[in-house]
């Protein structure tokens, strides 16, 4: 292995990584360049180093209590190097085009798959380092207070190759990505794509579950009750290594740091062997059932579209469940109804009710803000076609209000049974979730006509940051002033449940034809020039 | 020729298929067109030529409307183009340099979703579609992501996608990227008979002078956003005064790209 060659070729990873995401490539700009991410840890070490020490200073509090503080602290340390670098990246990873997965750009030049391995490992590691910096420097000046210096110094060493195993695991996810619809037994046809789609949403769920920093914390409390499970899990060896080194245990921590060593050894030799198998990747085949030509979708017809409309419509309704960029749209919506599920009993029903009209108003907002973004540079195909902008309007409202409804209907119906509704509160909750899904569609569509970003990136964005922000604000607010007095006037009966409701009906009015005007005229700005 | 489907109506009459006349359009400071003027007749096919960043994209994409330029007008059978967009795309095939397909759907779906943006009767695109598929050797692809096409494969479907409705006017930017011989030699064939059986009108830009002297026509030399030169190959060897002469000779000195030998001797070392 030629370290020159690993170096060069990680620092190009990095810059890549670094570039992905911003609007504007000027490739000068320091921001864009390896070294800030040394500037970035160094600064986020002294910031929250200098924070803490001034805390301490400045406080009464006994060494003892330090100590039990750094006790409990010191190993979370490395489960948040791996949890940061498993969760961004895996995600990243799982939202990015295909392409961006592969080795393609490499393979070609003398390099090995192990010296490709070992570049994309450490541009995957520094990438997310600031955010252990962080974590070390405010760390550190508690353990030095409490005497606890050298159990630091292995925490801060064990959190390093914590950083590398997460990335170790990001890195053998890339490297399978491309083949993600042959894990699936090699079955061809629409079942292996939902299978796919399956598969990716319940990584995502279960990641973004399991590293929940809660129940993380919650996790690391009960380490010491739970020696016979921790040791089976090689992810948290590192911490049960300084649970052990900080309870006395001296051999149980060596075993363990051991154990932590030679399971990223192995790491490291399975990502090589996986990343030599898909050096070159094969494209993957997905072939659908037969295909019989016939005029647009006739359901779609039904609702008053037109045949190019609905075409649009149809083709973006097979794009939110084909493509992989369009999955964290489809997760969002299961993660909130999954934390619904667990917490849901103590909400109450104008809590439920509040609830169930956020997420059908959140979800029209994004799948609307995102549907003129998703284009990318197909728009360009879009704008060579015989259809008007107000057409592509019509569409792509449809396009982002016919999942939300569906899945608006369902959630409405499942929480008005779980929760055990009057049927009238279920119909009146179901109209309010509606009348939000709607306006914030609208909403959406606003900021999408107007800030849409058709950038070929690795980190698809869809819209452009600055707007994505605005647009996730001011949607929120639409939302609690549409969804609170609504919740109110259905959750509770009363001589001001018509004020509430008349309100709520009143900004949804309000909101809705403003969006309504304003979206129609960005499409209509918009189809004046390509863009790009 | 290989049989591929194909109407028969007489070549159209009347006004030009395409008029362009004193089009400017720039791109902050860089000037892309530069009072471009030239026109596309009926059932004739017009080379659009030109060095790298010579303009010709952005006079394509002004043809559909996709740019707007500042000065000039452009006119598709006698109607401004921006004057009614929808309906004069539904007169113009185009085949982008790049074409941007939606990866996710099949090549089959890609077909049907612009046979409805055409209005295509299901019929119709039956009868159209699987000889097309056939022809360019498509056929047992179709169901398959486009996802998973090798470059030729997708310029074949877009080729496909911008013939499908029987344009009269067909804007084709170096429609033959990435073919294969066979592939090529279709699609030459078929804008040849789609210009001299249905009278449609054709812009072609390529950067192959060979395919360009041989299909087309007149040729139009644009050059950092000017028309530099127009006419048929023999007037352009005249103008060049290279009589005998290939395109190639004649372009590269027209272009002031003609002395190419201390280029030559500078990478030969």
């Amino acid at each position: 292995m030629e370290l020159r060659k690993v170096r060069r070729l990680a620092s190009v990873l990095i810059a890549s990584q670094l570039r992905s995401g911003r609007s504007t490539s000027d490739p000068t700009s320091w921001l864009g360049r390896p070294a800030i991410l040394a500037v970035a840890d160094v600064g986020l070490f002294l910031v929250a180093f200098g924070a803490l020490t001034a805390a301490i200073h400045g406080s009464t509090t006994s060494t003892a209590v330090w100590r039990s503080v750094v006790v409990g602290l010191l190993p979370l340390a490395p489960l948040a190097a791996v949890g940061v670098v498993l969760i961004a990246g895996t995600s990243f990873e799982l939202m990015s085009s295909a392409k961006f997965a592969s080795s393609d750009a490499a393979n070609w030049m003398p390099i090995l798959p192990r010296e490709y391995v070992a570049a994309s490992v450490t541009a995957i590691a520094f990438t997310y380092s600031p955010a252990i910096a962080l974590v070390l420097g405010g760390i550190a000046p508690l353990a030095f207070a409490a005497g606890l210096g050298g159990a630091y110094v292995v925490a801060a060493v064990l959190s390093a190759l914590a950083l590398f195993e997460g990335a170790l695991l990001v890195e053998m996810v890339r490297a399978l990505s491309n083949r993600a619809s042959s894990i699936g037994s090699g079955r061809r046809g629409t079942a292996t794509v939902v299978l796919r789609a399956v598969l990716l949403i319940v990584v995502i769920v279960l990641l973004d579950l399991a590293l929940n920093p809660l129940i993380l914390i919650q996790f690391v409390n009960s380490l010491t009750g739970l020696p016979a499970i921790v040791g089976l899990v090689p992810l948290f060896w590192s911490s049960s290594a300084l649970t052990s080194a900080l309870g006395g245990h001296v051999l149980d921590a060596v075993a363990f740091v051991g154990a932590q060593v030679a399971f990223v050894a192995l790491l490291a030799v399975v990502a090589g062997d996986l990343r030599k198998r898909y050096w070159v990747p094969v494209p993957v085949e997905v072939r659908l059932s037969e295909h019989r030509y016939a005029e647009g979708h006739p359901w779609l017809a039904g609702l008053g579209l037109s045949s190019s409309e609905s075409a649009i419509v149809g083709k973006d309704l097979r794009g939110f469940v084909r493509r992989r960029e369009m999955l964290p749209l489809l997760v969002i919506p299961i993660v909130l109804v999954v934390l619904l599920a667990v917490e849901g009993s103590g909400f109450g029903r104008f809590g439920l009710l509040i609830w169930v009209g956020w997420v059908a108003g959140f979800f029209g907002l994004l799948l609307a803000a995102t549907s003129v973004g998703q284009e990318r540079r197909g728009l360009q195909i879009l704008f060579s076609f015989p259809v008007s902008a107000r057409s592509v309007f019509r569409a792509k409202a449809a396009g982002a209000l016919i999942p939300v409804l569906v899945g608006v209907v369902a959630m409405a119906v499942g929480v008005g049974l779980f929760f055990r509704f009057s049927v009238v509160d279920l119909v009146t909750g179901l109209v309010l979730a509606l009348v939000a899904a709607v306006v914030l569609v609208l909403w959406g569509l606003v900021f999408a006509s107007r800030y849409s970003d058709f950038q070929d990136r690795p980190r698809p964005q869809f819209v452009r940051p600055g707007p994505m922000i605005a647009a996730t604000f001011s949607g929120i607010v639409i939302l609690s002033a549409i969804v609170v007095p609504g919740a109110y006037a259905i959750a509770a009966p009363s001589a001001a449940s018509v004020d509430f409701g008349l309100a709520a009906t009143g900004i949804a009015l309000a909101a809705g034809t403003i969006a309504f005007f304003l979206a129609r005229s960005g499409f209509d700005r918009l189809f004046r020039e390509l863009p790009f | 020729m290989v049989a591929l489907p194909s109407s028969a109506p007489g070549p159209a009459t009347g006004s030009a298929a395409l008029r362009v006349e004193a089009v400017s359009k720039s791109y902050g400071f860089t000037r892309a067109l530069i009072d471009v003027s030239f026109s596309v007749g009926p059932g004739e096919i017009v080379g659009l030529l030109g060095p790298n960043g010579a303009g010709k994209s952005t006079a394509m994409k002004a043809v559909l409307g996709l740019v707007r330029p500042e000065a000039g007008r452009i006119a598709v059978f006698g109607q401004d183009v921006q004057s009614d967009p929808v309906a004069i795309r539904r007169q113009i095939g185009y085949v982008p340099e790049t074409p941007s397909l939606y990866e996710f759907l099949t090549g089959a779906e890609y077909l049907d979703f612009v046979a409805d943006m055409y209005d295509l009767p299901a019929e119709t695109r039956r009868q159209r579609i699987p000889p097309f598929l056939a022809g360019l050797e498509l056929a047992g692809h179709e169901n398959s992501l486009i996802s998973s096409y090798s470059q030729g494969m997708r310029q074949k479907i877009a080729l496909i996608a911008g013939l499908l409705h029987h344009p009269r006017l067909l804007v084709l930017d170096e429609p033959l990227n990435g073919l294969d011989p066979r592939a090529a030699r279709v699609v030459k064939d078929v804008v040849r008979d789609r210009a001299t059986r249905e009278g449609a009108g054709v812009l072609f830009s390529t950067h192959v002078l060979e395919i360009a002297q041989a299909m087309c026509d007149r040729i139009v030399i644009l050059d950092h956003g000017s028309v530099l030169a127009s006419g048929t190959v023999a007037a352009l060897r005249e103008r060049a005064g290279l009589a005998g002469s290939g395109l190639e000779e004649v372009f590269l000195a027209l272009t002031g790209t003609g002395d190419l030998g201390d280029v030559v001797a500078a990478l030969a070392r």
